[in-house]
C-alpha cells in the first residue's frame, strides 16, 4: 500500500491522493493478489498510479489490474470467471 | 465489435530467443492481439520465421518494424528507399528539425517520434502536424519514459506531451501509444496504457484508439501496400491472364 500511496502522491500530489479514498481490503501473498477500494471518481487516478509502479523496496515489479467492480461480491464473481 | 489491441514498439533484441519468447508470452497474457518487434536491417528469413512461429503459438499477429535515426533528410530518404519494401512499419526518431519535417511529409514514414528526455528536440509543432496529417504519418508516444522518469523530468515530459497531443488532435494526426521497452516488467495492459494517456489529456475513446484502431490501421494499410496485388491506393490486381 505504501508503494501505491507513494505513486499517487508523486503523480497527483497530496491533494490528489486525498481524493482517492484508498483502502486495502485484502491481500493474499500466495496468489500475489490485492483487493483495493477507491472512490469511483478517482478510479482513473488510481489506475494510472498503479501502472506507474515499477519498484517496491528497490525490487522491480509490475502491478496489473485484473478486475474492477462496484461491489466486493461482484468483484470476486468477476475474478472467478 | 471487440477491440483488437496492438503494441507496435517492443525493443527486445530479436537475436536473444529466450527474451523474445518472454516478451511474446507477456504480450499475449496482457491481452494484445498484434505486436511489432524491432528488427535489424540484416535480419535473416530464418530468424523472422522463428519469431513468427513463436507468435503464432501465442496467438499473436507479428508485424516487422525498423527504427530509423537519420542525421539528415537525405539520409532518411536513402534509408526509406532501402527499407520501405522490407518492413511493415517504419518509424523515424527525429533528432533535428530538418529530419522531422522530411519524416512528416514523406508518405513512406508510418510513425514519427521524438527523444523523451531532451525537450528541445521535440519538434512536433503545428507545421509538423500539418505535414504529418497530409502524409498519414502518426505520432508515436512510448509509455516507458512515463514509467521510468520521476519528479520534474516526468512533469516536463507530461507538459510537452499535453501540448503535442492537443496539436495532433487539432490536425487529426493519429496517435499511437506503445511500450517502447525490452523489459517485460515495463509492459502494461492496453487499458492501462490508455489510462496513462489520460495523464496528458487524451480522452478515453481517443486513448483506446491509440492502442487499438490506429496501430491496427497502419499495419493493415501497409500489408495491403506490400502485397504483390497492390497497384495504387484503391486499385489492386484481382485477376491476371488472357481472359480478363
Amino acid at each position: 500500500m505504501n508503494a501505491l500511496w507513494n505513486a499517487i502522491t508523486k503523480l497527483y500530489g497530496e491533494h490528489g491522493a486525498s481524493q482517492t479514498g484508498l483502502t486495502l481490503i485484502e491481500y493474499n501473498p500466495d496468489e500475489k493478489l490485492a483487493v483495493i477500494r477507491t472512490n469511483n471518481t478517482a478510479l482513473n487516478m488510481t489506475r494510472a498510479s498503479i501502472a506507474t509502479i515499477t519498484k517496491i523496496e528497490e525490487k522491480p515489479v509490475a502491478i496489473h489490474v485484473l478486475a474492477i467492480s462496484g461491489t466486493i461480491k461482484a468483484l470476486y464473481k468477476n475474478l472467478r470467471h | 465489435m471487440k477491440r483488437q489491441y496492438a503494441d507496435l514498439h517492443l525493443t527486445t533484441n530479436i537475436r536473444d530467443s529466450q527474451q523474445v519468447s518472454v516478451i511474446i508470452n507477456k504480450a499475449a497474457q496482457l491481452g494484445y492481439n498484434l505486436i511489432a518487434l524491432l528488427f535489424l536491417p540484416n535480419t535473416t528469413q530464418e530468424e523472422l520465421k522463428q519469431i513468427q512461429t513463436a507468435c503464432k503459438e501465442a496467438k499473436l499477429d507479428l508485424a516487422t518494424r525498423i527504427d530509423l535515426k537519420p542525421r539528415t533528410p537525405n539520409d532518411l530518404i536513402f534509408n526509406l528507399r532501402k527499407f520501405r519494401r522490407r518492413f511493415e512499419i517504419i518509424a523515424v526518431l527525429c533528432e533535428s528539425k530538418n529530419v522531422a519535417r522530411q519524416a512528416a511529409k514523406d508518405h513512406r514514414v508510418d510513425l514519427i517520434s521524438f527523444p523523451s528526455t531532451d525537450f528541445r528536440q521535440r519538434f512536433f509543432d503545428m507545421a509538423e502536424a500539418e505535414l504529418a496529417s497530409a502524409s498519414q504519418a502518426s505520432l508515436e508516444i512510448d509509455t516507458r519514459p512515463l514509467l521510468m522518469l520521476e519528479g520534474p523530468a516526468r512533469a516536463r515530459l507530461l507538459a510537452s506531451l499535453r501540448k503535442e497531443v492537443a496539436i495532433a488532435k487539432g490536425f487529426k494526426v493519429p496517435i499511437i501509444m506503445s511500450s517502447g521497452t525490452s523489459n517485460e516488467l515495463l509492459m502494461r495492459k492496453p487499458q492501462e496504457q490508455a489510462v496513462l494517456a489520460q495523464l496528458f489529456d487524451l480522452d478515453r475513446e481517443y486513448a483506446l484508439d491509440a492502442v487499438s484502431r490506429n496501430p491496427t490501421a497502419i499495419v493493415t494499410r501497409n500489408r495491403q501496400k506490400l502485397s504483390p496485388k497492390f497497384i495504387a491506393p484503391g486499385i489492386r490486381l484481382v485477376k491476371k491472364g488472357k481472359d480478363c
